[in-house]
């Protein structure tokens, strides 16, 4: 369903990315990992919109998205969880999960939405009323998955979700994102942790520097050798 | 004693309320686009010389007209922000910020000459049939017209206010304000979202302007003194606080006014002494969060 | 352009405008020039601390009227010319210093107001405590001519501009305009941001308080309350925008340019239509060619010889 063709994307004068491909089917759930500034996040940024490639197209569903603004892009069903969450801390949880309904076409079915997400996260509805910058960073995370869920994605993009998150809380968001990804949507999945990543999706792209490196089945890149020093090592969990 | 308090005190309130109404144009702007227009109070200018025209030429009560400016000015905003503006709120923070300064102060320069040429550097007040009539409560005169004025403010502020809070529309707004990236991953057209609210406080300033008219008058270097009126109340209460803008005012409005029977022609140098130091310690405003 | 090549440039300007007083004895052209000379050295001020150090200091009216006011008292009540215009700057340096420290506490748009209102405040004292004009005393106005204050002019112009290209040529320099590009970076490159600034803030209005000499030794009659009014900031800050931000030759031609087109466009023009003029020029500046003229000239100069110069 989407198709990233050999994008090259700059910040500002800096090239970041080169000639970058990758590929998501219907229903799968894949991962983007590698270190550091290597490029995961200018990726997914420029799936949304928020960069424009200067070079190469993106795909989805066979629909140009590359020159779209943003606010279609969502439109059109790819939502992402930015990092840092991104929620808004001056409003209250519910304000945030109403406004993540912003589009017209989920806004009519804002209800049933809304109590997907409550039952994904119960805690979201057990605290509806409080302002989101008092909520602790696992709630806020999951404040911010379940307010792209509301938008009703095709496609959900998460950017580092276990960033700065205990472990307990990780595996819980973990087993919603699980859960998520049952209910039919696809996954893209942006983490440092790959022991996790790997764990958790089929297929996976290693970025390094900017440029697609070793691809494929998530298990086999889990006991491949080299994965397995360069990455597992060193990785947290 | 007490009378001459009364009635200062009254006379501060009408003041203040039209020193509220024209920060919250102000400090929406500043708050949700983080972009400082100077040029404010030229807008302030263009509404009251539009309902001087309206007035003059069509008969046709300031009050009345106020729908009228209320709506050309918002097309009037909204021009200026499609053709000035847009490009520069794509820039990083500080570029944005030092662009926008001058490009305002590009428009300070030009309107008053505009101004000028259409009406010549002679006062207009508009001046309805009931303008000096005034109801005495309690031995202090409550003159009609900046009564009425303070209403309208009220009116346009809570209606602001109420927009803010209940609408869809207005949680996008506050949503932009606090995080345009993340408000765009919901779906929200943010450049629209800019449009719209640029041209919500251009017309809230031509609003102030209607009600300037009415009670003092316009000449066209009157933008320049309430544009720096709007700055003072919306450092004074804090950016982007829609609520604290109007009290701020009010507060303005009437510590000038009492202050001006102790201090004389230093009143505002001294308020303006006031507000440097509560810059420089509380930068947040008074009704800010830190 | 090498060394040896500007040296003989600018040697043979000052040369040729020294000579100006002796070709002509109209006082509209000497007047003119005068006044290009002072707004050069009005704008060239101000572009130390809003071109190079990139802090937007809206209250420079307040320097100079302080150095006019402070110089043409000290001037009046006997003292030698030249030391009551280095008293003058002083005394607008001195009063830098004093809210310097507190003001550059403000960051980014707070500094833009604090300073616009600082001006302010000074302005009313002074027009509420002086209100009425200061006309020199008749022997003074008797035996005024021009010619001695266009050199005072053209030597305080050269002055300032020799003290930016000092500037621009300096380690101090250097800090300034890494300060103007990413003030945090600066800080953590180890550039003490506080006390650049300030001295950024004292040269500047050092120089604004010698233009602000110049005014008052000018002019035969001027109210305290016009020395400090925010005009005299704003034209200094059109002129280094137009002509160039930053850069040494920017506010000179700048203000050949702003004089120039103040007098054409009053011949035509309805009273103060150069402003709005001005105007829009500054905001093509700002969305189009943020360089200035200077920008303007140089993608002019390429295009002609047909882009074989590194930019």
């Amino acid at each position: 369903m989407l198709d990233v063709d050999h994008i090259d994307v700059y910040h500002g004068d800096l090239q970041a990315l080169w000639k970058v491909s990758l590929q998501i089917g219907n229903g799968e759930r894949v991962s983007l990992i590698g270190a550091n500034g290597a490029g995961k996040t200018t990726i997914v940024e420029s799936i949304s919109g928020l960069l424009t490639p200067v070079d190469g197209s993106i795909r989805f569903h066979g629909v140009r998205i590359d020159r779209m603004p943003t606010h279609k892009i969502v439109e059109l069903g790819i939502c992402l969880v930015p990092e840092g969450k991104g929620i808004f801390p001056g409003m209250s949880v519910f304000e945030n999960l109403e406004l993540g309904a912003f589009i017209p076409e989920s806004r009519k079915i804002k209800g049933k939405t809304l109590e997907f997400v409550y039952d994904l996260f119960p805690i979201l509805q057990s605290r509806k009323n409080q302002i989101s910058g008092t909520l602790s960073g696992g709630e806020q995370q999951m404040l911010a998955i379940g307010r792209a869920l509301m938008s009703k994605p095709k496609l959900l993009m998460l950017d580092e979700p276990s960033l700065g998150l205990a472990p307990l809380i990780v595996k819980n968001i973990f087993r919603v994102i699980q859960q998520i990804s049952e209910s039919g949507v696809s996954i893209l999945l942006v983490e440092q942790n790959v022991r996790i990543a790997l764990g958790i999706t089929q297929r996976a792209y290693i970025i390094e520097n900017g440029r697609v490196g070793m691809h494929g089945n998530s298990q086999s890149l889990f006991n491949d050798e080299q994965v397995k020093s360069a990455y597992l090592g060193t990785s947290r969990g | 004693m007490t009378e001459l308090l009364a009635q200062t005190f009254v006379n501060g309130i009408n003041i203040g309320a039209l020193y509220g109404l024209i920060t919250v144009g102000l400090s929406l702007t500043l708050g949700v686009m983080k972009i400082l227009n100077i040029a404010h109070g030229e807008f302030l200018m263009v509404g009251g010389y539009f309902a001087f025209w309206l007035f003059k030429l069509f008969n046709i009560d300031p009050f009345l007209s106020l729908p009228l400016v209320a709506i050309a000015l918002f097309l009037l905003g909204g021009l200026f922000y499609r053709i000035l503006l847009a490009g520069v709120a794509r820039f990083h923070e500080e570029v944005k910020l030092k662009n926008s300064l001058l490009i305002g102060f590009g428009l300070f320069l030009i309107f008053p000459q505009i101004a000028i040429t259409l009406w010549t550097a002679d006062e207009r007040a508009i001046t309805p049939a009931y303008s000096g009539g005034s109801l005495p409560i309690l031995n202090v005169r409550v003159a009609y017209v900046p009564f009425a004025g303070v209403i309208v403010a009220i009116v346009v502020i809570l209606f602001l206010h109420l927009l803010l809070k209940k609408t869809y529309f207005g949680k996008a707004v506050r949503g932009t304000s606090e995080n345009w990236k993340a408000a765009k991953l919901m779906g929200i057209n943010v450049d629209r979202t800019y449009l719209i609210t640029f041209a919500l406080g251009v017309a809230m300033a031509g609003l102030a302007g209607v009600l300037v008219g009415l009670t003092q008058s316009i000449t066209p270097d009157v933008g320049m003194s309430w544009t720096l009126k709007a700055l003072i109340v919306v450092v004074l209460a804090g950016i982007g606080s829609v609520g604290g803008a109007f009290f701020a005012g009010l507060i303005l409005g009437v510590v000038e006014s009492v202050g001006a029977i102790f201090m004389g022609p230093y009143t505002v140098a001294l308020g303006l002494l006031i507000f440097l130091l509560i810059l420089m310690f509380r930068p947040q405003g008074l009704f800010g969060k830190s | 352009m090498d060394r040896w090549k500007q040296i003989l440039i600018t040697g043979g300007i000052l040369a040729l405008l020294a000579l100006v007083p002796l070709t002509t004895t109209r006082t509209d052209l000497l007047t003119w020039f005068t006044f290009t000379l002072l707004y050069i050295t009005l704008s060239q001020s101000w572009n130390i601390i809003g071109g190079y150090t990139g802090q937007q200091n809206l209250g420079h009216a307040a320097f100079f009227g302080l150095g006019a006011l402070s110089s043409r008292y000290l001037w009046l009540s006997g003292i030698p010319l030249p030391i009551a215009f280095l008293l003058g700057a002083l005394v607008a340096a001195f009063f830098a210093l004093v809210i310097g420290f507190p003001a550059f506490r403000l960051r980014g748009i707070y500094f833009v107001i604090g300073t616009l209102v600082l001006a302010e405040i000074l302005r009313i004292v002074v027009d509420t405590l002086l209100p009425r004009a200061l006309v020199l005393p008749s022997k003074l106005l008797s035996t005024y001519s021009l010619v001695p204050r266009y050199y005072i002019s053209l030597g305080i112009a050269f002055l300032t501009v020799a003290a930016v290209y000092a500037i621009s040529r300096s380690r101090l320099g250097l800090g300034l305009m890494s300060i103007r590009e990413n003030e945090d970076a600066a800080e953590t490159l180890g550039v003490n941001t506080q006390i650049h600034k300030l001295v950024a803030f004292l040269i500047s209005t050092f120089f604004a308080g010698l233009a602000g000499g110049i005014y008052a030794y000018y002019s035969s009659a001027v109210q305290p309350g016009y020395l400090f009014q925010p005009v005299w900031t704003f034209d200094a800050v059109i002129i280094v925008f137009v002509g160039g931000v930053g850069t040494i030759l920017g506010p000179i031609i700048g203000s050949v340019f702003f004089v120039l087109l103040q007098r054409l466009l009053s011949l035509y023009l309805p009273g103060g239509m150069h402003l709005a003029v001005f105007g829009v020029l500054f905001i093509i500046v700002v969305l189009f060619l943020p360089g200035g003229l200077i920008e303007l000239m140089s993608k002019l100069r390429n295009r002609i010889l047909g882009g074989s110069r590194l930019n």
